[in-house]
């Protein structure tokens, strides 16, 4: 299978190939208008309040990266742990190209997705020939690695320390004072990665995809290149991770090791808001998101200063509940309640799949 | 175009007018504590927080509070960067805090004190040590409490006064190996440790290890291949003990072994039993168990603890943080007003000399806002008690057990 | 030589900690094949309930196995019936509800001691010992011991009795198991539970080697999850081998290249051993497939 074929590059199935994404375009446009339009407005309301606008920020760049994670992750059936390692490359190429090339981060943005989505064809690889667990396992050893190296070679990474980026006001620096412009930067990644998703899913590589998910053997035999299909929703994936990234340094200003690999407040993170909101699913990460980010930071500032750490333990018993008794997440449950005769697809990560 | 000082110094008014309609005399005057409550980081974030509040409690109930107003300090949760200006978002947006205070980590500090500035709120670092914190020069920003470099230069006293002189050798002939755990806070006192020890002109050898290593035999091993006259560890609880009954097990015995930052509480010596601790050099925070001389009114903060919680206290930067709170509230008096420009004036313009605290410290801030009269102090585990050797005045105890037996 | 002797015994005490840890999830997953991310934690409470019984009881660590084994087998076939039972056939959701009790169970415990790191000392894991020109930890060296000893044991236990040749059936086909009158639930609940029970142990049996602080369980869990599949799935041979493997890669990346990258060095040949012989170093080749299966 050539690659042609997932992406045609010249004649009629190009053609054909536009057409159809102009369709979905058109199909799926009245419905992410509305989303996007809804958050925007759920932003305006906030307006003056610099601590919901900074949630609702959060909300929005998690939810992004959380809707990066889901074109490998449920669209492909690929649950990846291991995310934050293309978070944190997004991270470090912008702030090297910042700093010492005194880059504007708007156009360090596409050097940083590419550096991720490289990454991601590198190491996934040889990284795909494995199934369900093991792979989630070897994506958790590889944050492990990258967590490492990135703390003892400290040549671009500012080691342990980690890297700053100066304050210097500006639109062409993308440093705010007020909350409400990265509010709108962040809901424009959003809009940025749920339209990537929305093509992705309507396209040939998106229908790939959910073959290789839902059975990879099946896939494979019907002609499918198993390991091109894995490979291109990776480095999409990767891409827009990895410009999430890139924008967390600039939200944050201050990055280092732990915080960019950080299992709990990335890597396992944006697939928990992806169960959450529903695995599979165009808008259930995004979801995902506005429902977690807030009701975290509720939690934190509840119960994380009487006993330590009850909000995390919350959040675990969270986690816990959903995968038991909300697998399809919050769209899926949605779905359900609208059309409860038909069984609403239940994604199923490859390794599961009947032999 | 307006710069940020310009932007927040609108705020900052914005905010007085708005605050002059209310009833002024009867609203606590609030300060928000940024530390981590939770995750690993959340016992010394409580403790010191904590003595914040155990200072604004002196403070209320000695004065009637500051500026006619009792102090109330508000606990802003943040175990990252991240949630540190989460934190300042809260504090300054929902809490309605006049400034902030903090912080246990560099990272959540460096953060949290820009996110304090883009509304005008000053923020007083009483613990977090990292030297670019005040270099960066951010003009809502002072720390009372010691640095990295501090940290660096008493451990260097450590060696060339105390260690070298008892050895018989002088500076060019000893050998000492650096010891750090590799995140953040071990590194940047090693850089230190290590820069400073070579211009003294000692040999230094330098190892780093993961504070979650399940094994630090080979550290260990690689600092006995070295046979340094004295192993400086700089490292959390958990890694520094393993290290220690490492060095027991394989029989690692250098004439010196100096512990920075930690070592000296009773988590330690639960570890290691006294017998082995005798004679292991701490580098770490003032106690509260300090001389009166040196550290006037530790006895009291002593008692004041202990009244208020009904246990030791857990940690020794506590009372550094307790101490921080003080100079805070003098700097807010002296400014007659919580706007941080008026804060850090007062702050430039004290002079009080080194004893004035229960921590020994004095005040006297350098133009990048870090206290430069604050400094770690040298003890040693004596007969399973921790007891200051160093600098002379702080002294309950003669140096003993060097070269160890 | 001396050197070289040194490290080696490093890498072999080291490998008996890793082995001990790693014995119960060898069971957990690499027989029954559910995907448990608290086991760290089992061995946290292990070493936790240790500290409890010491102080309650003034009981040695050693000692206090006695009751931290029937409590965490409790617990374990709880956490088996309540979490796991319902996600039979389902990896993906085990990881993440197990993420979840990793988190709970983590933070409960911080809320319960508030952080501070506690030490257990034994009468017994005092000293060190000197074989030959190399000293030798004693609680290591016991710690090795016991790793050897229940690994022995579960081995006797999976092929001898018959609630382990069970156990090894229901591992190959769970339905002919079935049909050969094995109760299919109750092999995975005590399977679990032993799992969750061998973890306690190990915590008991390291809790004099360490300061325990609520996160230790979080250091142990990737390697456990390293050793478990390096050694070879399904194999207990080969998990306890396993555990020497990650042992001495530690401590010879340690010693010579630096311990600060030791730990890259291990997850790096983990992630080659696994993607060109995903079966591990001893299991049979196809071994990571099965139990993966779903059915009846």
């Amino acid at each position: 299978m050539k690659m042609d074929e997932i992406r045609p590059t010249s004649g009629p199935a190009q053609h054909a190939a536009v057409a159809a994404a102009a369709r979905t375009l058109r199909h799926e446009a009245p419905l992410l208008a509305g989303v996007l339009a809804a958050l925007l407005a759920l932003t305006w309301a906030f307006a003056g309040d610099s601590f919901a606008l900074n949630i609702l920020a959060t909300a929005f760049l998690f939810g992004g990266v959380a809707t990066a994670w889901n074109v490998i992750g449920g669209l492909g059936g690929q649950f990846s742990l291991g995310h934050s390692v293309f978070f944190a490359l997004g991270a470090y190429m912008t702030a090297n190209l910042v700093l010492h090339a005194g880059l504007s981060p708007w156009l360090a943005l596409v050097p940083a997705a590419a550096l991720a989505a490289g990454a991601a064809a590198l190491v996934s690889w040889p990284v795909f020939r494995l199934r369900g667990p093991f792979f989630a396992i070897a994506t958790l050893a590889m944050t492990e690695v990258m967590l490492s190296l990135s703390t003892y070679f400290d040549a671009l990474t500012g080691g342990a320390q980690g890297l700053s980026i100066p304050f210097r006001r500006g639109f062409w620096n993308m440093i705010f004072v007020d909350r409400m412009s990265y509010a709108l930067l962040m809901l424009g990644f959003l809009a940025v990665c749920l339209l990537a998703m929305i093509v992705v899913t309507r396209s040939r590589l998106g229908y790939r995809l959910r073959a290789v998910r839902d059975n990879e053997g099946a896939a494979q035999a019907a002609g499918i290149d198993v390991l091109r299909v894995k490979l291109a929703g990776m480095a999409i994936s990767a891409a827009l991770t990895g410009v999430g990234g890139a924008l967390f340094l600039m939200q944050v200003r201050v990055v280092d090791p732990p915080a960019l690999y950080s299992l709990f407040d990335v890597g396992v993170k944006v697939a928990l808001l992806a169960l959450i909101g529903g695995i599979g699913t165009t808008y259930g990460p995004m979801l995902g998101a506005l429902l977690v980010i807030p009701l975290e930071s509720w939690l934190r500032a509840e119960l994380g200063g009487a006993l330590p750490g009850m909000n995390l333990a919350a959040l675990g018993l969270v986690l816990i509940l959903t995968a038991l008794f909300l697998r399809r997440g919050i769209v899926g449950a949605l779905r359900g309640l609208r059309r409860p005769a038909i069984l609403a697809r239940r994604p199923r990560p490859a390794g599961e799949a009947a032999r | 175009m307006l710069t940020r000082r310009q932007f927040a110094a609108m705020a900052a008014s914005a905010a007085a007018l708005a605050a002059a309609g209310r009833a002024r005399a009867a609203e606590p005057l609030k300060i928000g504590a940024v530390n981590p409550y939770s995750g690993g980081m959340a016992l010394y974030g409580d403790e010191v927080t904590r003595c914040y509040e155990l200072a604004a409690k002196q403070l209320n109930d000695a004065k009637g509070g500051l500026l006619g107003r009792k102090v109330e300090i508000v606990r802003g949760n943040a175990t990252s960067a991240q949630e540190g200006i989460a934190a300042v978002e809260q504090l300054v947006g929902r809490d309605g805090v006049e400034g902030l205070i903090g912080t246990y980590a560099s990272s959540i500090s460096n953060a949290a004190s820009e996110a304090a500035l883009n509304y005008g709120k000053f923020y007083w670092e009483t613990n977090a040590l990292a030297a670019g914190l005040t270099e960066r020069g951010l003009p809502n920003y002072a720390r009372s409490g010691p640095s990295s470099e501090d940290f660096g230069k008493r451990s260097v006293e450590g060696v060339l006064d105390l260690a070298a002189k008892r050895l018989g050798k002088d500076a060019a002939s000893m050998n000492v190996w650096l010891e750090h755990e590799d995140s953040a806070y071990g590194t940047s006192i090693a850089d230190a440790q290590k820069r400073l020890l070579e211009e003294a002109g000692v040999t230094v050898g330098i190892g780093a290890h993961s504070y979650k290593a399940i094994d630090v035999t080979d550290s260990v091993l690689r600092a006995k291949s070295a046979a340094p006259d004295l192993w400086v560890l700089t490292g959390y609880v958990g890694d520094t003990n393993l290290l220690l009954r490492a060095a027991r097990d394989q029989g690692f015995a250098p004439p010196a072994i100096m512990s920075v930052g930690v070592g000296d509480t009773k988590e330690t010596l639960d570890a290691l039993g006294a017998e082995f601790l005798e004679g292991v050099l701490l580098v770490s925070y003032p106690r509260a168990d300090i001389s009166e001389d040196y550290g006037p009114g530790s006895n009291a903060f002593l008692e004041l603890y202990k009244a208020e919680f009904g246990r030791d206290p857990v940690a020794p930067q506590g009372m550094t943080a307790f101490v921080g709170a003080k100079m805070l509230f003098e700097a807010i008096e002296a400014a007659g007003s919580t706007d941080f420009e008026a804060v850090m004036a007062a702050a430039k313009a004290m002079d009080r000399p080194e004893g004035s605290y229960e921590t020994g410290y004095g005040a006297k801030f350098s133009d990048q806002m870090q206290n430069t009269r604050a400094a770690p102090v040298i003890a040693q585990w004596q007969g399973g008690e921790v007891k200051a050797v160093y600098p002379t005045a702080a002294a309950s105890a003669e140096v003993v057990n060097l070269p160890r037996a | 030589m001396t050197e070289i002797l040194n490290i080696l015994a490093l890498g072999l005490l080291l490998g008996g900690i890793y082995a001990l840890v790693s014995v119960g999830l060898n069971l957990i997953f690499g027989v029954i094949r559910v995907v448990n991310f608290a086991q760290g934690e089992f061995v946290m409470l292990g070493m936790y309930g240790a500290l409890a019984a010491q102080v309650a009881l003034g009981f040695d660590p050693y000692l206090g196995a006695v009751l931290i084994l029937p409590a965490l087998f409790a617990l374990g076939c709880a956490v088996y019936w309540l979490i796991l039972r319902p996600l039979q056939g389902e990896p993906m959701m085990q990881i993440f509800a197990t993420f979840g009790l990793l988190m709970l169970i983590q933070n409960a415990v911080l809320a319960a001691t508030g952080g501070a790191a506690f030490s257990v000392n034994s009468s017994l894991a005092v000293g060190s010992v000197a074989l030959g020109p190399v000293q030798v930890g004693t609680g290591r060296l016991i710690v090795l011991i016991a790793a050897t000893v229940v690994t022995g044991g579960l081995a006797w236990y999976l092929n001898a009795t018959w609630h382990g040749k069970a156990i090894r059936a229901v591992a190959q086909d769970r339905a002919a198991a079935k049909l050969m009158g094995v109760n299919v639930q109750r092999v995975y609940t005590i399977s679990f539970g032993i799992g969750a029970a061998l973890a306690g142990l190990a915590g008991c049996l390291l809790a004099p080697l360490y300061s325990m602080t609520p996160q230790i369980g979080i250091n142990f869990i990737l390697p456990a999850f390293a050793v478990v599949v390096l050694g070879g799935l399904g194999s207990v041979a080969g998990a306890y081998l396993g555990g020497f493997i990650v042992g001495l890669t530690e401590a010879f990346s340690g010693y010579y290249l630096d311990p600060a990258l030791k730990h890259a060095v291990l997850f790096v040949v983990f992630i080659v051993v696994l993607v060109v012989r995903p079966q591990g170093l001893f299991g049979h080749a196809g071994a990571e497939e099965v139990g993966l299966r779903e059915d009846g």
